[in-house]
């Protein structure tokens, strides 16, 4: 009984293998407006948890560059202690000053009347230091008939040397024999420049697929721009840290691709794409009924209006060109790191750092001799978010304190492809000599 | 790297012609799958769709290791075995562990020139109950254990439904053949 009721299941499990049966129409595009939102979602999701990051991360910057600057002072000080502390000696009727280790005990040596001066003041941690001429003042207004003759050795500057300093006035006071050049200016650490270049763009197709290679030599890019606001701030003497918002535009031109004004009237698939244009960035479907486009050459259009079905010369359709432009803008959000290698009038940064960066304009387009621009329809499956890399080399001509002019040779690659049709993944590169002008403030 | 492989990328990347692509090369052997497990035609339209989108939300979970047909299958047959607890989710069907089982005839059929089609007809013509516990311990392989837990019914009411669902298969493949020779010898 088990044998025979095996053979049954046996007849069926071999019957139905591998047996197919075609679904009925529509169900793909059920699926595919489903997946579509929910990738939707998902992309608005990833969107706002990289804004907050980058949000996250300039907030930890700036309270970590706050820290900095307050320790910043009190580090300088150290670093002006010098490694003699002078010392005031009397002999007979004349007074010396020496310069000893600080280490030695000269207070304590008999025999000599010394006055050690502190290296450091409590009361006032300020960036204060004077020079051997404004110790001679200061004791010439303690009476102490010093020249400059009674000096034995001098020592190199040193932090403000008034043993009787009470109060801050007092202190503050003596501020006025310092020399000019250790005055503390304010660091003027954030700058805003508006920035733009021409770009040449191009791409690197990692595929190997000989189909994609096709579609890609007769793709050559357009000139491009990119340009917007940057922030940037100064964490340290040589490294800042940059951001802002920049749109940059980009493209390609499609050959072999012609196209004829006027199909409307002879078109019959209401509503849907007429034709498909097949790019190494993606499938254009076209949503313009007016244009009828025929591959030379190449089998790159897929159409249901194939040369047997619908001829556009006999239908007397007007040619516009035989070219399709494709379009790509970009919202950026950069975050760069800048180095300064020559901090001079003429500074040389080194810039590197990511980009995020949003699809904001999608369009391709063909346009005839006389100007006139037809739209066509959109490129599919571009990724709507990529994630670029940068490197660049930047000249900053100060010209007054606060203005300079910037040149900014940059090189850029996007380290996710554009899009990736099956078998090749595109990833673009471009090249710009950025130029304008920052304000430091 | 294998095509699969690039079309599952260009799936992830979220390019559509390569899920256009992936629904296109198996669509066909999905729905009919689709078909075996329910009774009408829009219901295995329903499971073919929620299924495929089932597919391209886990496709990120897919090791590529074993059989990537295989795995789809999985996921189809999980989401008609979902369309059905949710329509049986009302009462367990043990009732039926009380029923005598019918006495099988024996199996002294000559099934030559059955083709697909006509199992399919066959299958499709079972109860839901029987159809379901066939279809996963006959095409799927599961065991009575296994399909208790999944349709939620005793594994006593798993082998009563395998059996009625091979007798009444072997009446019908019967009276199908007996039919199919009528037609060829008239």
């Amino acid at each position: 009984m088990n044998e025979k009721e095996a053979n049954i299941d046996l007849l069926f499990r071999n019957g139905l293998k591998d047996f197919e049966v075609i679904p009925p129409p529509g169900v793909w595009d059920g699926i595919h407006s489903a997946i579509k939102i929910k990738s939707r979602q998902f992309i608005y999701l990833r969107t706002a948890a990289v804004i907050t990051v980058l949000l996250a991360l300039s907030f930890l910057t700036y309270r970590w560059s706050r820290q900095i600057s307050v320790v910043q002072p009190a580090s300088e000080i150290s670093l002006n202690v010098p490694d003699y502390s002078p010392v005031f000696s009397k002999q007979g009727n004349r007074q010396q000053i020496t310069a000893e280790k600080k280490s030695a005990p000269v207070k304590n040596n008999p025999g000599i009347l010394a006055e050690t001066f502190p290296t450091t003041d409590n009361a006032m941690e300020g960036e204060v230091s004077a020079s051997t001429d404004q110790i001679l003042k200061i004791q010439e207004t303690k009476d102490l008939n010093l020249t400059k003759n009674d000096f034995i050795r001098r020592p190199k500057p040193f932090p403000v040397i008034t043993p009787e300093r009470n109060s801050y006035n007092s202190k503050y006071s003596e501020l006025q024999y310092l020399p000019e050049n250790i005055a503390v200016k304010p660091q003027k650490r954030w700058s805003i420049a508006a920035m733009a270049s021409p770009t040449y763009y191009s791409n690197f197709n990692t595929g190997n697929d000989a189909f994609s290679k096709q579609l890609s030599s007769a793709e050559q890019p357009l000139m491009s721009y990119s340009g917007g606001l940057a922030f940037s701030y100064k964490i340290s003497k040589r490294f800042s840290i940059q951001s802002g918002l920049y749109y940059s535009s980009l493209g390609q031109k499609v050959d072999g691709i012609t196209s004829f004004d006027g199909f409307q009237k002879y078109e019959t698939s209401k509503g849907g794409p007429n034709f498909e244009v097949l790019t190494t960035n993606g499938t254009i479907y076209t949503s313009n009924p007016n244009v009828f486009l025929a591959s030379v050459g190449s089998d790159r259009v897929v159409t249901t209006y194939t040369k047997d079905v619908f001829d556009p010369k006999k239908a007397s359709l007007q040619p516009i060109s035989n070219s399709l432009d494709q379009n790509f803008s970009y919202l950026e959000l950069p975050l760069i790191v800048r180095y300064k290698i020559v901090d001079k009038a003429i500074g040389i940064n080194l810039i590197g750092g990511v980009s995020y960066n949003f699809l904001v304009n999608n369009s391709v387009y063909t346009t005839s001799e006389d100007g006139t621009r037809y739209s066509i329809g959109k490129t599919d499956g571009l990724n709507p978010l990529t994630l670029s890399s940068s490197l660049g080399m930047g000249m900053e001509y100060n010209f007054t304190g606060k203005l300079s002019l910037n040149l900014e040779p940059t090189f850029r690659y996007y380290l996710n492809p554009f899009s990736s049709t099956s078998g090749s993944y595109i990833h673009p590169y471009s090249f710009g000599i950025f130029s304008g002008i920052s304000y430091k403030f | 790297m294998s095509d699969t492989k690039k079309i599952i990328k260009g799936c992830l990347a979220g390019n559509r012609r390569d899920q256009e692509l992936l629904y296109r090369r198996h669509a066909a052997k999905l729905y009919a799958v689709c078909l075996q497990y329910s009774g009408n035609d829009e219901e295995a339209r329903d499971i073919l769709q929620e299924g495929f989108i089932k597919i391209f939300e886990n496709l990120g979970h897919y090791k590529h290791e074993g059989s990537f047909e295989g795995w789809m299958r999985r996921i189809t047959v999980n989401t008609a075995l979902e369309k059905f607890r949710s329509r049986h989710n009302l009462y367990r069907v043990d009732d039926i562990d009380t029923i005598k089982e019918p006495d099988a005839e024996p199996d002294n059929h000559d099934y030559a020139g059955l083709e697909a089609n006509d199992l399919l007809t066959i299958i499709r013509e079972l109860p839901s109950k029987y159809r379901m516990v066939f279809n996963l311990y006959a095409l799927e392989g599961y065991s009575h254990k296994e399909i208790s837990k999944m349709v939620n019914i005793s594994e006593g009411t798993s082998k009563s439904n395998l059996s009625r669902a091979r007798v009444i298969l072997q009446r019908r493949v019967g009276s199908y053949t007996g039919i199919k020779k009528k037609v060829v010898n008239e």
